[in-house]
């Protein structure tokens, strides 16, 4: 039997603008068991982002926990929230978010820094994860001067060089034209098939009926609809 | 209205002191709604709510205890600096001595000073934990605080309003040598033995903050201010004035003597408050925050260095002792 790592207890987030709440996610009870890949399905301001981000430590909750890995984030400081993210939690975002000036060796580098390890063992780690993401042979280009797909294979490098159980991504194929897509897509299936527990954010419908994804979690209005 | 009040100095010392009351009053009305409402274990929009505000107050708290703590050297730099206005006083030792407030004022500053690292010390500490573990223990040093510093602001009015510029004060020369033929010091101690005991408790006090004894380490940095005060003005304050009969600690914060006795009184304060506070937390918590410790040792010995000093450079100068 698989254990969770990732559960989720009557989670509300609410946003407050002026004198008006807005309700972005309510009630969401989930659990994630080792090494699911997981799809959260729904249309724009469906809660989905949201919801990534305080799995993730970005944001805080209103109410409810989260707990990750046996440890509950949802109230940890940031200070511990940082750490507990560089060793348990890689994030790939929609529009990739790769420092521009830096080249590609440089911007895989960046999760590192704050864990104090030293050069040897780095760049072991970012050889290995730029060979995991197929973008070696970029390794000392620039991030401006790459296409779309390369970023997104830097930003998937970025997220696996600390070795993260889990891998989060926030509309990934967004920015993708479809042979890219296809692409991270296998790149997601190499990582799932290496026992990584994987949740993908999106309303691509390339993520339908893939098969090595556990389970497709549609949501809308910031509540799951079902959780098949 | 006492003519003192009009005096600019005063008049921004007792401001500054408003505005800073003002921010711990507000400070005040959310620690007490924390300490009633706070339960860590709870998910809920309330303690969601209370955390990030507790975030704001200790924010507040921070920055009223570094302006507090500033507000502190500019009492005695505005002290020091009205000395001219008040017959007979030459410098802030003669102003405090004008009435019955002013030495009660001084020591609650002081004591309030001590709350205040103590609280930075634990609120240090508590923002680095996981799980705030000691968020009460710190919102009750804030009550008293607030307390002293209520008490403090009653101090302030009284004592300024209460200084007679016309009627005459003593001033250092005549409060320090009024008991001459009598010994001042301590334990019946005379001064090369006050000498040695100063040496001895400051040594002791390294090796217990070095090697981690808590408890003796409490001991001995109280009994260190102790015995420091009186080496300071009844030996090294001679050798900053460079006259045995000079016996003040207050002259020594004047322009003439380079503002020595800011960094005198200044690293034994925050030195020995330091040693005691984090052998304290380190006791209560169990944990181990070296840091702090160090910090008191680099200050008590920058201490001890700049005292030792001045008596060497008169030797070194003059071939004898004062």
């Amino acid at each position: 039997m698989m254990s969770p790592i990732i559960v989720v207890e009557r989670l509300y987030r609410k946003f407050t603008l002026g004198v008006e709440s807005i309700t972005v996610l309510e009630d969401i009870d989930l659990t994630i068991d080792r090494g699911e890949c997981i799809v959260l399905k729904g249309i724009s301001g469906s809660g989905k982002t949201t919801l990534l981000s305080i799995m993730a430590g970005l944001d805080k909750p209103t109410e409810g926990n989260v707990i990750i890995d046996s440890e509950s984030i949802a109230k940890l400081p940031d200070l511990h929230i940082s750490k507990f993210r560089a060793k348990k939690i890689g994030m790939i975002f929609q529009h990739f978010n790769l420092l521009e000036h830096l080249s590609v060796w440089d911007n895989v580098l960046v999760p590192l820094v704050p864990m104090g390890i030293d050069m040897d063992r780095a760049r072991e780690m970012i050889e290995s994860s730029l060979a995991l993401a197929n973008i070696s042979h970029k390794s000392d280009t620039l991030a401006s001067r790459l296409s779309g797909g390369e970023k997104q294979r830097v930003a998937i490098a970025r997220a696996l060089v600390s070795n993260p159980e889990i891998i989060l991504c926030d509309e990934p194929t967004a920015n993708l034209d479809l042979g890219n897509s296809v692409k991270f897509i296998e790149i997601l299936q190499k990582l799932h098939s290496l026992g990584k527990t994987i949740v993908v954010a999106t309303h691509d419908p390339l993520f339908d009926n893939l098969p090595f994804e556990s389970r497709v979690i549609p949501m809308a209005n910031g509540k799951i609809e079902t959780d098949i | 209205m006492n003519q003192l009040l009009m005096n600019n100095q005063v008049m921004i010392y007792l401001l500054m002191e408003v505005i800073v009351s003002v921010m711990l009053l507000i400070a005040l009305y959310w620690a007490i709604k924390m300490l009633i409402s706070w339960d860590f274990g709870s998910f809920s929009t309330a303690q969601y709510r209370l955390e990030k505000r507790s975030y704001l107050v200790s924010t507040i708290l921070l920055f009223s205890f570094v302006v507090k703590f500033f507000l502190l050297i500019y009492f005695v730099f505005t002290i020091d600096s009205i000395s001219i206005l008040i017959p007979g006083a030459m410098c802030a030792a003669g102003v405090v001595s004008a009435n019955d407030y002013g030495m009660q004022l001084l020591l609650t500053k002081l004591l309030i000073l001590f709350f205040m690292l103590l609280w930075m010390s634990i609120n240090s500490y508590d923002m680095r934990a996981k799980n705030y573990p000691l968020f009460r223990f710190k919102q009750v040093i804030f009550l008293i605080i607030f307390m002293m510093v209520a008490i403090e602001g009653y101090l302030d009015i009284e004592y300024f309003t209460h200084i007679d510029i016309r009627q005459p004060v003593s001033c250092c020369s005549t409060l320090y040598g009024q008991l001459e033929g009598s010994n001042p010091l301590p334990f019946g101690l005379d001064i090369r033995n006050l000498m040695i005991l100063f040496y001895m408790i400051y040594t002791l006090l390294m090796v217990t903050l070095w090697y981690k004894y808590r408890i003796v380490t409490i001991v001995l940095a109280v009994l260190f201010i102790f015995i420091s005060y009186y080496g300071v003005v009844y030996l090294f304050g001679t050798y900053v004035y460079r006259l045995p009969t000079h016996k003040c600690p207050f002259c020594m914060m004047q322009r003439e003597y380079y503002f020595i006795g800011y960094l005198i009184w200044g690293t034994l304060f925050i030195g020995s408050y330091q040693a005691i506070i984090s052998s304290f937390i380190n006791l209560y918590t169990k944990s181990d925050i070296l840091y702090n410790e160090r910090r008191a040792m680099v200050l008590l010995s920058i201490f001890v260095a700049v005292c030792s000093s001045y008596v060497a450079l008169y030797y070194l100068q003059n071939g004898v002792f004062l």
